[in-house]
């Protein structure tokens, strides 16, 4: 009976619950697409809505840190652009490219050797309205060399790339796992203020580098090297970014976070933002959705302005006119491929007509990149046999390579033949590692087929999830492995040089060629750009003739939604993919309906 | 019955500790660790991140440092943003509890009436209709349910919305309406509460026939009671004892989330947490909802246990 007493009550608010729920009103109010502009015009090419509207809702992958230096992926790195400028930043060129423009910084570089003097725009402020000096930026170039800061990016600032005097240096003093070692306080100071970047006053600075480097603009526009304000840090330590106490000096200003997946981020203008053009966005929300799919949904209900989709959801925007209109493809620096085990006895040698060199040629030129393309990822990609991708300079395209490593199935059994296994007698089963999710496995599947039909061989496929993927390539424990990279900044010695050298950290497939090396070798210290990027492409030839390590098959693309009544979405370039046109937020605007 | 209660309680320490070390040893095993990624970072760079998570030191010290920490209250910070492990579980429970609540007010309300409904018209047009809706839900995941519904609902009829949690994000807002979207709980909540509704409703429908053929009730009917007196007085409550048995895991299950739910949704929710947490080897993460959960089922158990008790007198702890 007690049960029975209980249950009423309790049946009657259920049904009063579900009753109050589909009379709801819709809050939000999220307006529908009606607008026809494609995203990309201009903000003189539309009127733009009142302030009042102006509120738009992104979805993106969620974040780690909204600290620039200790931003790892994507995401984290989006926002870190919408909230923080560099001394230079990045623009898309008309002709495809990008370049870097100064941005906190007046003009170009003055440069005297290896030593760098840039001087800063007058007047420039923080968010809280406190003058932005050199003594941020240098804060923030000896933050990122901090060992305690951990910036997974340090390596940017050291000389693996940049080379400023002093960072590894700092980086190091603590020593490591095995030979730790515990600096004082006094040698700690030292070591941070030997990091070459000096404020030789507010609005001058000055850089040393290892040796001159024609890419110095680039890469002082990365998050790597962002000021910060060490006030503010040493104020509220690991909470300094949190809503109320971070200072940014960005366009936008965040004003609410909540954490973890599904939660999200506010940003509103940045009120002391001194560039051109200022925010029109009143308020821009970013939705931590994981799940493109339910992003996918979430655009057709109107509750998302701009989303990427997944590719396979493409025929589905075809089919759908209203969808269509809104649907933006950008292609992205990612290049994909089949990572092959050099020190495999089976795949190993360099040296063009080895037996290895003819196993690797004969799994390439079998691999029906097109096919693969439309059949798996519905076309969204570009079918690529070259390494350095769209967009980079020193890009060679497919008319390079095509006819080296190509799809020719008759190529590819001559290989094998040449190799000592006709029609694939004799050949032994490799495995080829995949990420355990629904496309890749297709992907791993169309492969595994291609081969078999072509070359008469058995590939097994190891599908596995993401860090056990990673740790299984970090650690060479693979034969072939569906594999790639993604460009931190334009330019073609970042998908190149740690790759593909003898001792280059990301070489996991241990190629490892004397001609590569020399290549890669003279292009790092070349201080000529031109000569440089002659260097860079005959690596790239190199490496992707004799199929060192790695045997491409695609060019990333990323796929978007952005509703009819978005804006001022300027091109990122081909570089990051996380939102489109992220690089210039504060270009974005909603249309007057 | 409280020293019963206290020893169970009590008993709670050993088996969290017990998880604790088992989740510990376990998820270190594992291939890949926290800073494992394609991009392999520079040895100096996984060095200083080892050193700043303390995870340069030998396991058995982190283990013991662990679980000093966590006598302390700590659950330490979670590799994702530095954010405190307890405050991310806080946050989480809280719109992960609202919606396992509505869900499973829900569930109970429809499948305890479905499934007395069905055991009193057995084999007649309601019993068959309560049994199709039961079948249905128990077959069909929660996944492909909520697409239905997203796609008829939200996205052709345009009733509802997907994206998030439309309850309140503080304690404080609990009463209040305006803090209440309801136009973005009812998909949530139906699409996790259709398979518990489902499994209520059969047990319901088994445990009522069962008992409706038992002498006393006869008795009971024989002595001209009210057919709606012997249904409520002596059926309904003693149909409930397999009932409550099974509500005790389904009430752990929903207020420790469903990750499909909440992911299909966007709902930023404790169940998410967890399953990303292994996904990401987020030590810390994994660590601190592997042990709310096992305290969360726990006490579920007990709770359930002693609810026995109380429906059934013959049921006594000592």
């Amino acid at each position: 009976m007690r049960a029975a007493r209980w249950l009423l009550p309790l049946g009657t608010l259920v049904v009063l619950l579900f009753v109050a729920m589909a009379c709801g009103e819709d809050e939000e109010g999220t307006p529908t697409a009606t607008g026809t502009a494609k995203p990309g015009a201009s903000p003189t090419a539309a009127a733009q809505a009142p302030a009042a509207q102006q509120q738009i809702i992104v979805q993106s992958g969620q974040p780690e840190f909204f600290d620039p230096h200790r931003s790892n992926f994507e995401q984290d790195i989006a926002i870190s652009r919408m909230l923080w400028r560099g001394l230079y930043q990045l623009e898309a060129t008309a002709e495809g490219g990008v370049q870097a423009v100064p941005a906190m910084a007046a003009g170009e570089p003055t440069v005297n050797g290896a030593v760098y003097t840039v001087k800063l725009k007058p007047g420039l402020k923080w968010s809280d309205g406190v003058a932005l000096t050199a003594k941020d930026f240098v804060y923030g170039v000896q933050r990122g060399c901090d060992p305690d800061t951990a910036s997974p990016y340090q390596y940017v600032l050291g000389a693996s790339i940049l080379g400023i005097v002093g960072c590894d240096e700092f980086f190091g003093i603590k020593g490591t796992t095995d030979a730790p070692k515990t600096p004082t306080a006094a040698e700690i100071q030292a070591a941070r203020d030997a990091v070459g970047i000096k404020a030789k006053d507010d609005t001058t600075l000055e850089v040393t580098l290892l040796a001159p480097k024609p890419t110095f603009t680039t890469v002082m526009s990365l998050w790597a090297a962002f000021p910060a304000r060490q006030d503010v840090i040493e104020k509220h330590g690991d909470k300094w970014t949190d809503p109320g106490n971070i200072v940014t000096n960005g366009p936008f200003i965040l004003t609410g976070l909540t954490a973890g997946a599904g939660g999200q981020v506010v940003l509103e203008p940045n009120p002391n933002w001194a560039l051109e053009p200022k925010p029109a966005l009143r308020k821009l929300t970013i939705k931590f959705i994981d799940d493109t799919e339910a992003a996918f949904r979430a655009f057709q209900t109107g509750e998302l302005d701009i989303t990427v989709i997944p590719a396979v959801e493409i025929p589905t925007v075809d089919a759908d006119a209203a969808l269509k209109s809104q649907f933006l493809l950008v292609g992205s620096a990612r290049i994909w491929s089949v990572e092959m085990q050099m020190k495999n006895a089976v795949l190993s040698g360099t040296e063009i007509g080895s037996k290895g060199y003819n196993v690797r040629l004969a799994l390439s030129r079998a691999i029906d990149r097109e096919t693969l393309n439309k059949v798996v990822y519905n076309g969204a990609f570009l079918p690529a046999t070259y390494w350095l991708v769209q967009g980079l300079p020193g890009f060679q395209g497919n008319a390079a390579f095509e006819d080296q490593i190509g799809y020719d199935p008759a190529a590819a059994k001559k290989a094998l033949s040449d190799a000592g296994y006709p029609n694939g007698q004799g050949f032994p089963t490799l495995k080829l590692t995949v990420l355990d999710r629904p496309d890749r496995k297709a992907e791993g599947e169309f492969l595994q087929k291609n081969w078999k039909d072509i070359l008469g061989i058995d590939v097994t496929i190891e599908a596995v999830d993401a860090k056990t993927r990673s740790s299984t390539f970090n650690s060479r424990n693979f034969e072939l492995f569906m594999g790639g990279w993604q460009n931190d900044y334009p330019d073609p010695e970042n998908s190149l040089i740690g790759l593909f050298d003898t001792d280059g950290g990301n070489n996991k497939y241990d190629c490892s060629d004397p001609e590569i090396d020399a290549k890669l070798k003279a292009a790092s210290t070349e201080a000529d750009n031109a000569t440089r990027i002659k260097d860079l492409q005959e690596a790239e030839t190199l490496i992707v003739t004799k199929l060192c390590g790695a045997a491409p098959v695609w060019q990333g693309a990323q796929p978007y939604l952005v509703d009819s009544k978005m804006g001022g979405i300027k091109p990122n370039g081909q570089i990051d993919a996380a939102m489109p046109g992220n690089w210039c937020a504060e270009c974005w605007f909603v249309k007057a309906q | 019955m409280t020293a019963y209660a206290i020893r169970r309680v009590l008993w709670l320490i050993p088996v969290l500790w017990a998880v604790a070390t088992i989740t510990f040893f376990l998820m270190h095993a594992v291939p890949g660790g926290p800073f494992t990624q394609d991009r392999a970072l520079p040895e100096s760079v996984i060095t200083a991140l080892n050193r700043r998570y303390h995870l340069d030191q030998p396991l058995w010290r982190q283990y013991l440092t662990y679980l000093w920490d966590l006598l302390h209250g700590d659950l330490g910070l979670s590799f994702r943003g530095d954010r405190d492990v307890s405050q991310l579980i806080r946050d989480g429970f809280f719109v992960t509890a609202q919606l396992g609540i509505l869900a499973f007010l829900v569930a109970s309300f429809f499948g305890l009436t479905l499934g007395v409904l069905s055991a009193l018209n057995q084999n007649g047009p309601l019993d068959y209709l309560g049994v199709f809706v039961a079948t249905i839900g128990a077959a069909l995941p929660n996944f492909i349910l909520a697409t239905f519904l997203i796609v008829i609902f939200a996205i052709n009829l345009g009733w509802f919305q997907i994206l998030g949690w439309g309850g309140p994000e503080h304690v404080a807002d609990l009463l209040n309406p305006s803090a209440w979207d309801v136009k973005k709980m009812v998909l949530p909540v139906v699409s996790l509460s259709f398979l518990p509704m489902a499994y209520i409703a059969r047990v319901t429908r088994a445990s009522m026939l069962e008992v409706l053929r038992q002498d006393y009730i006869r008795t009971a009917h024989a002595k001209g009671l009210a057919q709606q007196v012997v249904i409520i007085r002596h059926a309904i409550k003693n149909a409930m004892i397999p009932v409550l048995t099974l509500m005790g895991p389904i009430a752990a299950v929903l207020v420790t989330g469903s990750f499909i739910v909440e992911n299909i949704y966007s709902i930023p929710g404790v169940g998410r947490q967890f399953v990303e947490a292994v996904i990401r080897r987020d030590y810390a993460m994994i660590m601190g909802t592997t042990l709310f959960y096992a305290a969360v089922v726990a006490v579920a158990n007990l709770v359930v246990d002693l609810l026995y008790a109380v429906v059934d007198p013959r049921v006594r702890y000592g």
